[in-house]
């Protein structure tokens, strides 16, 4: 405490400015995260005080929580050193308007895009360090069209700027508090850009909402967070632009997700993340669903390190519905410990949950779920289904689901199958003419169907080349 | 770890004592003290836990004043045919020094958790059934009544070389006190080509706590078939595994349970594939009525060498009532991609449709309803091959069936 104190004293405007500029000095830096940073970044932000004041609070928590262990079979966090998350922190004030340079990307990355056939112009774009011009154009068409009907889509640091009493009445108070878990706890003090979407009552946003025009600005955002809020009959479909690898030297990425569906609303979220492998990828994901409203979680799992992240939703009114449709695909060093939540806290409510995995060069996958009916949601039901493909013995794919039934009038069905590629599957496309690759490929294609059936073509085509790509064992 | 914990009011003279009474070796006792100095740095089984809660909270459990290991008193039955030597502990002491040196403590470490450690420092009375090469045998029966208020017991059952044998063992409640305390340790060690069926009926009294753990440990093209039922207590830990440590060996483990009033029944099937062509197949129905509580864990353990592995588990949950509960949590860990693994869990109440349909050909709703849940236990009892066990199981379901209104 005392040189904390010390520090604040001795930190006066031309301190800060400096603090500022030497980045590479502060990425040395072992310091934890602190009161002064926070400060900083929300003076930076030129944020209100109540906004500081929710940081601060969420700073408060995460210090005094512990780091998640003893689950079972968990992800290796120990490289996680929260004492060292500050100075990731910097360069995000920093270099808000995208610094970095197309020819710093590892070729890895710079190899994806160029196999995935996209034009430099957009490449740069997608890896956040560029801007995208004919996206802005294309952005401020669709803007006021969706502005006319009262639509809101900005910046989540504008959002505080501009809609102060939304975001105050919604900002990780009943979703998503920070107190949910440490990492929560972390984005809650060191939060920054993200999307605002706000649907006004009985408005349908017909075509989807991106938020690749957000990670332009902001690519180096590490712990966006991103707010919907559907009014009743409304109806959105919000797609995160984590499409492309973003590359960056910070080792976090640390999420929140908010999103209310109010009565007779339909929210769809999907999210295709392809991290690079140095990430951390620590998300909380929450939608409070009220009655006769409808969720849906869409979400590939492609990079990362190591991921733990469990989108859940919480069923609060009657007749809320809930799907969820994931796929996790763990190469080589990869460990996407990954599934879905559902809490039945009201009568007839429905949740499906169908989850695929695959395995490969020593991946590791897992899908860990919940599933909870409160006394009291009768006539709930809920069917889980996992399957999992391994291709080789070097990987692993575990399956921990958790049913906790209070209720009796419910029916609750959980399914998972585990398997290899089926020999004779592979062996009926060779007699049909194709070579073992490709008759792996197509396999696995079939396998995932579900999933891209349920994407923008344009993300299921990315989704199926970059599964392709994973396949040849190019990325390496 | 930090509420109550029995050692405080244990002694080494109490355990002293009770391997003296047995003329135990030097080794046995050992083993004992071991297992009682640890209790200070054991932590309880694992139960499973989601954020804010344990699903079993054995730790509120009262152990200083449930244990009383120099009062133990029981009745004991444990018989079997001329071939097999079913020997009551202090018999195996004298006899069978050797192979008690090579297997006690060999499946299960007694060190394993805090109550393995209090199981196998304080256990008074015990079983040991010898199976030697070649016999094959059926009709093993080892019954235990409890008349004191806490009762350790230890089994080991060694099945030699393409041996068979058939064991059943029952817990019942004699005298019948406030509450009481069981536990119970099974050790099976499986020879090559030997067939070990293990069928276990727990009816204690409805005040009772009880803490069951059975492993067996199946060498190359051995099976051993688990029968797991559990009626009584009002709070059981069980836990049924097998490790399958010989290529092309396989196991089976069947559990019914049927809990109502304010019971809770926390049971576990485990499975470790840890070698090449191994088998598994986990089946358990259980109904929860009133209050009742069932935590259901299952897991199918594939390692890295277990080439060819078949493996296969559900689990069902009837509930009767809208106060009961029950938590199901079936898991797949595989390292080893040349597997066929699945499992499944449901849980629901009684099919209204078939309920109406019963009752519109003249059957009243009652019977109709006692039969359902009688023909939901079926394919587990299809799937019990011992006879008596299966008769039993039919009859207490159905009692429990009549008791209720």
């Amino acid at each position: 405490m005392s040189s904390e104190q010390e520090h604040l004293k001795t930190t006066n405007t031309e301190d800060r400015f400096a603090f500022k500029n030497e980045h590479k000095a502060a990425l040395t830096a072992e310091k934890g995260l602190d009161e002064e940073t926070i400060r900083l970044m929300s003076e930076d932000k030129d944020e209100p005080e109540w906004m500081l004041e929710r940081r601060l609070r969420a700073l408060k928590v995460f210090q005094e929580m512990p780091m998640p262990t003893g689950w079972p079979g968990q992800p290796d966090l120990s490289e996680v050193d929260v004492n060292k998350i500050v100075p990731y922190i910097r360069p995000d004030v920093e270099m808000r308007e995208g610094t970095d340079d197309w020819e710093n990307l590892p070729d890895e990355i710079k190899d994806t895009f160029d196999k995935l056939g996209i034009p430099e112009a957009e490449k740069e774009a997608l890896s956040g360090v560029g801007a995208q011009y004919e996206s802005e154009v294309v952005y401020q068409n669709m803007k006021s069209q969706w502005e006319e009907k009262g639509v809101i889509f900005m910046n989540m640091d504008r959002a505080v700027q501009e809609h102060p009493e939304i975001v105050k009445e919604y900002f990780m108070t009943t979703c998503v508090p920070p107190s949910d878990n440490k990492f929560a706890a972390l984005h809650g003090a060191i939060w920054s850009g993200g999307s605002f979407v706000y649907v006004p009552e009985d408005v349908t946003v017909e075509m989807p909402v991106q938020a690749y025009f957000r990670m332009n600005t902001e690519g180096m955002g590490q712990f966006e967070h991103t707010l919907i809020v559907a009014e009743p009959g409304s109806e959105v479909h919000y797609i995160e632009g984590c499409s492309a690898p973003k590359y960056s030297a910070f080792n976090l990425h640390s999420g929140g997700v908010e999103v209310f569906v109010k009565e007779d609303a339909h929210v769809q979220y999907s999210t295709v993340q392809n991290w690079s492998r140095n990430t951390y990828n620590l998300n909380t994901k929450r939608a409070i669903v009220e009655e006769n409203g409808t969720m849906e979680w869409i979400s590939g799992s492609m990079g990362s390190k190591a991921t733990m992240l469990y989108p859940c939703s919480i069923l609060k009114g009657r007749g809320a519905t809930d799907t969820h449709i994931t796929i996790a695909f763990a190469g080589e060093g990869q460990d996407i410990d990954t599934g879905a939540k559902v809490y039945h806290n009201a009568p007839e409510t429905k949740s499906t949950i169908e989850s695929k995995s695959i395995s490969k060069d020593g991946g590791r996958t897992n899908y860990r779920g919940l599933v909870h009916i409160a006394d009291g949601a009768e006539n709930s039901s809920t069917a889980v289904e996992c399957d999992a493909l391994m291709f080789d013995n070097e990987s692993t794919s575990d399956t921990m689901p958790y049913m906790e039934i209070e209720e009796s009038k419910v029916d609750v069905a959980h399914e998972a199958t585990v398997g290899k590629i089926g020999d004779e599957d592979i062996f009926y496309l060779q007699s049909r003419g194709l070579d073992d690759d490709d008759a792996k490929k197509m396999i696995v294609a079939g396998f995932i169907e579900p999933i891209t059936e349920e994407l923008p073509i344009e993300y299921a085509v990315e989704l199926n080349r970059l599964i392709e790509l994973e396949m040849e064992g190019s990325l390496g | 770890m930090s509420t109550t914990q029995v050692h405080a009011n244990l002694t080494e003279e109490q355990v002293r004592q009770l391997s003296g009474d047995f003329d135990e070796p030097e080794w046995m006792l050992e083993t004992r003290l071991e297992a009682l100095d640890a209790l200070e740095e054991l932590d309880m089984p694992d139960v499973i836990r989601t954020p804010g809660r344990d699903w079993t909270n054995l730790h509120e459990l009262d152990y200083e004043s449930l244990v009383d290991p120099l009062n133990a008193a029981e009745n004991k039955d444990q018989v079997g045919p001329d071939e097999v030597e079913v020997l009551a502990w202090s018999e195996a002491v004298d006899e069978h020094e050797a192979l008690l040196e090579e297997y006690f403590g060999s499946v299960i470490d007694p060190q394993e958790n805090y109550l393995t450690a209090l199981s196998t420092a304080l256990f008074s009375t015990g079983t040991v059934v010898y199976v030697p090469e070649g016999v094959d045998a059926e009709d093993v029966t080892i019954r235990t009544e409890q008349n004191s208020r806490s009762l350790f017991n230890y089994t080991l059952v060694v099945a030699e070389e393409s041996s068979s044998v058939t064991i059943l063992e029952r817990q019942s409640t004699g005298a019948e006190q406030d509450e009481q305390y069981y536990s119970g340790i099974v050790e099976v060690v499986a020879g090559e080509n030997s067939n070990v069926q293990y069928g276990s009926l727990q009816n204690l009294s409805e005040e009772a706590y009880n803490f069951s753990y059975k492993r067996g440990d199946a060498d190359t093209y051995a099976t051993i078939n688990w029968i797991e039922v559990n009626l009584g207590t009002q709070l059981t830990k069980s836990s049924v595994s097998t490790e399958l440590n010989g290529d092309s060996s396989e196991t089976q483990i069947v559990g019914a349970f049927y809990g109502h009033d304010d019971q809770h029944f926390d049971l576990d099937a485990k499975v470790w594939h840890r070698a090449e062509h191994t088998t598994a197949d986990l089946v358990t129905r259980g109904v929860t009525d009133d209050v009742a509580r069932s935590v259901y864990e299952g897991v199918q353990d594939v390692g890295r060498d277990a080439w060819d592995t078949s493996s296969y588990q559900r689990e069902n949950t009837l509930m009767l009532s809208d106060e009961s509960e029950a938590d199901a949590s079936p898991k797949l860990i595989i390292n080893n991609h040349d597997t066929e693994a699945s499992h499944s869990a449901t849980v629901g109440q009684i099919d209204q449709e078939d309920l109406f349909y019963m009752t519109s050909r003249g059957i009243d709703p009652r019977s109709a309803r006692n039969m359902l849940v009688e023909g939901f236990f079926v394919p587990v009892l299809e799937e019990v091959a011992v006879d008596e066990l299966r008769e039993d199981l039919e009859e207490l379901v159905a009692a429990r069936l009549r008791q209720r209104d």
